[in-house]
């Protein structure tokens, strides 16, 4: 900072010089910086953040110069990628800037590349048999009702604008153990062993963790579960169970940098939060990653209390992206439609009344994918009993993927 | 947005790391220091919608509130407690033995010398070599620029004689 002020001898300048260096060099350790934004962004509203997201994604694009339109596309995909940091509660100090601190990791932005870069795409696994669940139980609880399997016709009333061509799919190297011992020493954790099925058990003096790679079926990418926590372990913080749950993230460097739209159950003093992971698409908006079934997910807390006993979520990989054609919205439609059976006396008819983008995982071994497709929604009735029928389509245009 | 306002996340990223030396070589104990930074941090984002730049500076107006957390600090945990931490937190060899780390030892043992000068002296020296100007650790300590240079030279001096006695 400074030379000293009317030195009276050289042992007080050199006193001072010593006093700048110890003031220049005396920092909080690594990953504080990144806790405590985490911690003053969970006091805020969601309104507020959401606001927040929203005025810096406007800001960003007025201040876009004129460029090609393919330029345009890539930068608004970058935009929203910021937006949705802001909203997660990370803002620039979250997972994508602590990646410059060396706190964070596999938190790159998305590398973007040419139209169609991938190649063709294995399709999404999306054709199973029918397990709708009735609508009086929680979509996502173990005390869903029991599951109608029979064959269902399929009728659609609804609306589905799309005023998009194009849509990114995602891609992410398959880790290795290497890979996951980064990870967990981010974590501070260390190996203990490599169960059957997993990239590695760790342990830290709080929970132990278990890094697993990406699952064939049902798909899952490559993830962490740590538990048990120690009862020790509990957030002190203002706001409700997602706040928490937030916080609880963040200080382990693990708070999600992708947008995300929290859900919570409290049943008591027990509360699952997820945090419903989705993807920006440019003209779009946002869409939700769902499983094989059209259920959203992300990663899921669960909470005692203010103490939280287990946390599961996607491993932070870097993500490659790339745009290809999809098909339009009638396509789709029609699409859904020919997957209904033949109608048969007795068989119930679900009426199809929303659609939405959404991102589901294509696992293909060393590479897998997010692949946009079309989540179709709506319900019938059996016996008395309201199912939720969901439909996904693939939006990628047919002649871009492999089968 | 208030034109002549930052946002904060600006401002926190450029003080976190001088406000924290700030707390740390008042209290010594790094501990303390996060949780008086963090307090700091989380009061002036509640109340940076008030914060006008025309009436003092940034950096004036967090270590006014650094000075007020520490001071708020002292105040519940007691002088004896400061001086049992700091001097449970003096850094000793064993710490980080490498010869790489020695600096850090060196500079870690001179932030708990400043902790353990009188309050005045040792706001003075951390204000000042945290990068504020006479005038501003002046209007800090309520008082002139030049009382404020005094000050700071007289705890220098000060710092000085711990610093030869201890190596005596």
């Amino acid at each position: 900072m400074s030379e000293p002020d009317e030195p009276e001898d050289l042992e007080v300048a050199a006193l001072q010089r010593l006093l700048d260096d110890a003031f220049e060099t005396t920092r909080p350790r690594p990953g504080f910086e990144d806790e405590l934004w985490t911690r003053m962004q969970a006091t805020r509203p969601a309104g507020s953040r959401l606001r927040d997201a929203w005025l810096g994604l406007v800001q960003a694009i007025r201040e876009a110069p004129a460029v090609p339109m393919a330029a345009v596309a890539a930068v608004l995909v970058v935009v929203i990628g910021a937006g949705a940091l802001v909203y997660s509660g990370i803002g620039r100090g979250g997972a994508g800037s602590t990646a410059t601190s060396g706190a964070a990791f596999g938190s790159e932005p998305f590398a973007l590349s040419s139209p169609g870069a991938f190649g063709r795409l294995p399709a999404p696994g999306l054709a199973r048999g029918n397990t709708d669940r009735p609508t009086t139980a929680a979509p996502q609880s173990a005390t869903a009702g029991a599951a109608y399997t029979g064959p269902v016709a399929l009728k659609w009333t609804g609306t589905l604008n799309l005023t998009i061509s194009t849509a990114p799919v995602f891609r992410y190297h398959e880790p290795t153990t290497n890979t996951a011992d980064q990870f967990a020493t981010s974590l501070g954790a260390v190996l203990v062993s490599r169960p059957a099925g997993y990239l590695g058990s760790y342990q830290t003096t709080n929970y132990s963790v278990r890094v697993r790679g990406t699952v064939q079926s049902p798909a899952r990418e490559p993830s962490y579960n740590i538990l048990p926590i120690s009862s020790t372990d509990i957030i002190d913080t203002a706001g409700g169970p997602a706040d928490l749950a937030l916080v609880f993230l963040g200080e382990r460097s693990l708070a999600p940098t992708w947008q995300l739209t929290p859900e919570v159950v409290v049943s008591g003093d027990v509360a699952k939060v997820t945090l419903d992971r989705q993807f920006g698409v440019t003209g779009y908006g946002y869409a939700y990653l769902v499983d094989d079934s059209g259920a959203r997910y992300g990663v899921e807390v669960d909470l005692q209390g203010n103490r939280p006993t287990s946390a599961t979520g996607p491993m932070p990989l870097n993500l490659e992206s790339a745009p290809y054609s999809i098909i339009s919205a009638d396509a789709a439609v029609q699409s859904v439609l020919a997957s209904s059976p033949v109608p048969a006396s007795g068989t119930p008819t679900a009426t199809l009344t929303s659609a939405e983008l959404v991102y589901s995982l294509v696992v293909a071994g060393d590479h897998s994918f997010y692949e946009p497709s079309f989540l179709f929604s709506g319900t019938y009735t059996v016996n008395g009993t309201t199912y939720v029928k969901r439909v996904l389509v693939p939006a990628v245009d047919p002649t871009q993927r492999s089968s | 947005m208030v034109a002549d306002r930052p946002p904060f996340e600006d401002l926190y990223r450029a003080y976190l790391g001088r406000i924290y030396a700030y707390v740390r070589a008042q209290v010594g104990s790094p501990s303390d220091a996060e949780d008086i930074t963090a307090q700091v941090f989380m009061n002036a984002y509640q109340a940076y919608a008030r914060f006008e730049a025309r009436n003092t500076t940034p950096a004036a107006w967090l270590f006014r509130i650094a000075r007020n957390a520490t001071l708020d600090h002292f105040r519940a945990h007691g002088r004896r407690e400061r001086l049992r931490r700091t001097i449970e937190h003096q850094p000793v060899a064993e710490e980080d033995p490498s010869g790489v780390a020695e600096e850090r030892i060196q500079y870690r043992a001179l932030m708990a010398r400043v902790a353990q000068l009188p309050e005045r002296q040792r706001d003075a020296i951390a204000l000042r070599h945290s990068g504020l100007s006479f005038e501003e650790v002046g209007a800090l300590l309520k008082c002139t620029e030049d009382a404020a240079k005094m000050l700071y030279h007289r705890a220098v001096k000060a710092l000085r004689e711990v610093v030869e006695k201890e190596a005596v």
